[in-house]
């Protein structure tokens, strides 16, 4: 296709110089993902290249307020149509440093090679960027700093650029909350996290029913270090939540779990890449994904080895509840492993409620639709209860608690 | 007044296969009856179809309860209006939790009744009070629904949540099964708390044994799908010593 008529609208963009410029070439030559690419054979984005877009400009003239259980003492870094309300900078915490990613190349180029080079949605919302923001962290900070991304305009696509650098020893509690109306939200992050340091991450993607939401996250983790994070893709009429992960230095602890909750004619997506390059690192992945009427879930999760990552320790399992018979899961687990003393497993379950356990749940007089609930809150819980942060967990509950009881007609299964 | 369960020339399927074939059987307000029979002869069947389990289908016949069909009616209203199934084989549901299953169950009942819900504090008391009788231990009340109980755990269970439920008509499937000699006294007890003389029970069982804890007012034979004889307590002695061979299941 040719540029001129690709979609986001890119005219504006003339003269980038940089880390940015490079980007826009690589998705000039690229356009959106080949249709033969294998890593995107589950998700089509044709819905999307259909959109009429061009990158947001400003932020909403009325940045919508957000009905969530965020934590009280959290500290708000609030993103409209992906522009950053920089007057959040001045409440951040003791130990976080905040600067824009706009006059420093550098740190561009640092959070560009945490993602694929030939990603195509990096790509463009790298050369698109409409806030840069860049987080140094030392230290501990307790306060749960939370970026919160709401937008008005159909039109627009949002492509907040959000860099974080944990320095050695040093500890965060971050999340993201995406509930925004933009045509398309592609938030591009990267996130280091030094050796022994530690960051505990949630991410919530709410969007509104009719856009779509594009997220690559880069993170890589040093020696010692832990992270654990937490994505709920809940919203959207289609979402790929992409995230690349490097086990950089030795013993290093990361947890990626998720879950997908799709209705309608949802689309989710969560694709990991778990790239253990150093031994002694342990990785687990916990997937749960419930579906009703027409959803669609994917799950692509790829653990690597490297050939002297040994006492490696990658585990990954991914189940998929549909709940209606039009819905449909997929998932593609993947094991490249090239040392010979690891322990990896993975596994990848579709099934259906089950018809005696509802049956025992409603002849003790619980009605169905609250039967059906309990069963489902139950499987989800399997990975929900994963997330040791508190403040976290109590914030991630209400999300699937709410689309739960959401549900009209909950399904034909 | 019209009998507290009343089964009228019960026919039902299990997929295009029918199982039973023209059961009658009344039974009135305090009344405990026995149900034995072979293996196989539909009495779990049976017990599903008063129940209301899906897939249970009844092809002809009608089931009342204090005189309203309940043919109708879903599993989850029928027991709210008062019938119980202890079930020959509980099922467990892993990450559900025991106490919020007991309380979603007798809450469910309470609204119906226009009553409040149960206090969670008193409830936790109440079924604490409940299970001690039973031998159940507060470690076991934590747990997820039937997970990691045993066979004889799982039995006590139900009794647990029948004595909670105060059910109307409770229908228990060889609830005497897998349960040791001082379970199948601590169990019977716990059925004979709930004897009242507006009650009833239709007692499901293989052995003679468990009759002389829960002693039955009449005790029905169910073979081929038919109840073939009904008699008093005694057909179960003669049950035990001469087994099935004199029950004729041809018709
Ligand atoms: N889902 C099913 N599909 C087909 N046949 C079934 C199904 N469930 C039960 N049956 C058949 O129905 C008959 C009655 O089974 P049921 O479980 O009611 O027997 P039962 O009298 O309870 O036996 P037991 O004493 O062994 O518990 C059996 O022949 C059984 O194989
Ligand atoms: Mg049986």
């Amino acid at each position: 296709m040719p540029a001129s008529t690709m979609q986001p609208n890119l005219d504006q963009l003339a003269g980038l110089t940089g880390v940015r410029a490079g980007a826009l070439l690589r998705w000039q030559a690229t356009g959106w993902p080949d249709r033969r690419a294998e890593q995107w054979r589950f998700t089509r984005l044709s819905r999307v290249e259909k959109m009429d877009l061009r990158p947001a400009e400003m932020a909403a003239k009325q940045p919508a307020a957000v009905a969530a259980s965020l934590p009280d003492n959290a500290v708000i870094l609030s993103f409209s149509n992906g522009v950053l309300d920089m007057a959040g900078l001045a409440a951040l915490p003791g130990g976080v440093t905040a600067s824009l990613l706009s006059d420093n190349d550098a740190a561009l180029a640092a959070l560009a090679e945490l993602v694929p080079a030939a990603h195509p949605i990096s790509n463009l919302s790298l050369a698109a960027m409409t806030t840069g923001l860049h987080l140094d962290i030392a230290g501990t900070v307790e306060v749960p700093i939370i970026l919160v991304f709401t937008g008005d305009d159909n039109g627009v696509s949002a492509h907040p650029v959000i860099s974080v650098r944990l320095a050695h020893g040093a500890s965060a509690v971050m999340a993201e909350w995406h509930q925004s109306s933009v045509g398309l939200s592609a938030p591009l992050m990267g996130i280091v996290v030094g050796d022994k340091g530690r960051l505990d991450y949630a991410k919530v993607q709410q969007e509104s029913s009719a856009s779509a939401h594009l997220a690559a996250t880069g993170l890589k983790l040093g020696e010692g270090s832990v992270f654990e994070g937490f994505q709920i893709s809940a919203g959207g009429q289609l979402a790929r939540l992409e995230t690349h992960i490097v086990l950089s230095g030795e013993n290093a602890d990361c947890t990626l779990s998720a879950i997908y909750l799709g209705r309608d004619k949802q689309h989710h997506d969560i694709t990991t890449n778990m790239n253990h390059a150093k031994g002694h690192c342990l990785s687990n992945q916990i997937i749960r994904g419930v579906l009703d009427d027409s959803a669609r879930g994917v799950f692509q999760g790829k653990v690597h080895v490297a050939p002297d990552a040994q006492k490696t320790d990658g585990q990954q399992m991914s189940r998929a509840l549909l709940l209606s018979r039009k819905a449909e899961a997929d998932a593609k687990p993947e094991l490249e492993i090239y040392a010979d003393d690891v322990l990896c497993a993975h596994g990848a379950t579709v099934g259906e409620l089950d018809d005696t356990q509802l049956f025992y749940l409603t002849s003790r007089g619980i009605d169905r639709k609250t039967a059906r609930s309990m069963l489902i809150t139950a499987f989800l819980d399997d990975a929900i209860d994963s997330i040791t942060h508190p403040a976290l967990a109590d914030m991630l509950r209400p999300v699937s608690t709410a689309w739960m009881n959401a549900t009209p007609n909950a399904g034909d299964l | 007044m019209a009998p507290l369960l009343e089964i009228r020339d019960l026919h039902a399927s299990v997929g295009d296969t029918p199982i039973l074939k023209g059961i009658n059987l009344t039974i009135n307000a305090g009344e405990i009856h026995a149900i034995m029979g072979p293996n196989g002869s539909g009495k779990s069947t049976m017990s599903y179809v008063l129940a209301g389990r899906e897939g249970y289908e009844v092809t002809g016949g009608d089931i009342l309860m204090n005189g309203v069909s309940m043919l109708e009616m879903e599993a989850d209203e029928r027991a709210r209006a008062g019938m119980f199934l202890a079930f020959q084989y509980p099922v467990e549901l892993p990450g559900v939790g025991g106490m919020s299953f007991l309380r979603a169950a007798v809450n469910a009942r309470r609204i119906e009744a226009g009553e409040d819900e149960v206090d969670q504090l008193e409830f936790v008391k109440l079924v604490r009070a409940k299970a001690t009788h039973l031998g159940i231990n507060d470690d076991m009340l934590k747990r997820a629904v039937n997970v990691g109980f045993s066979g004889g755990e799982k039995k006590r269970y139900e009794i647990l949540q029948m004595a909670l439920l105060e059910p109307v008509l409770s229908v228990l499937d060889e609830t005497d099964s897998g349960l040791d000699v001082d379970a199948l006294k601590i169990v019977s007890d716990g059925v004979n708390l709930l004897r009242d003389p507006q009650r009833s029970m239709l007692v499901i069982t293989h052995y003679q044994r468990l009759l002389n804890h829960i002693v039955p007012d009449y005790v029905h034979i169910l073979a081929g799908g038919k109840i073939r004889r009904s008699g008093g307590k005694e057909l179960a002695f003669e049950v035990e010593e001469s087994g099935y061979a004199g029950i004729d299941d041809a018709a």
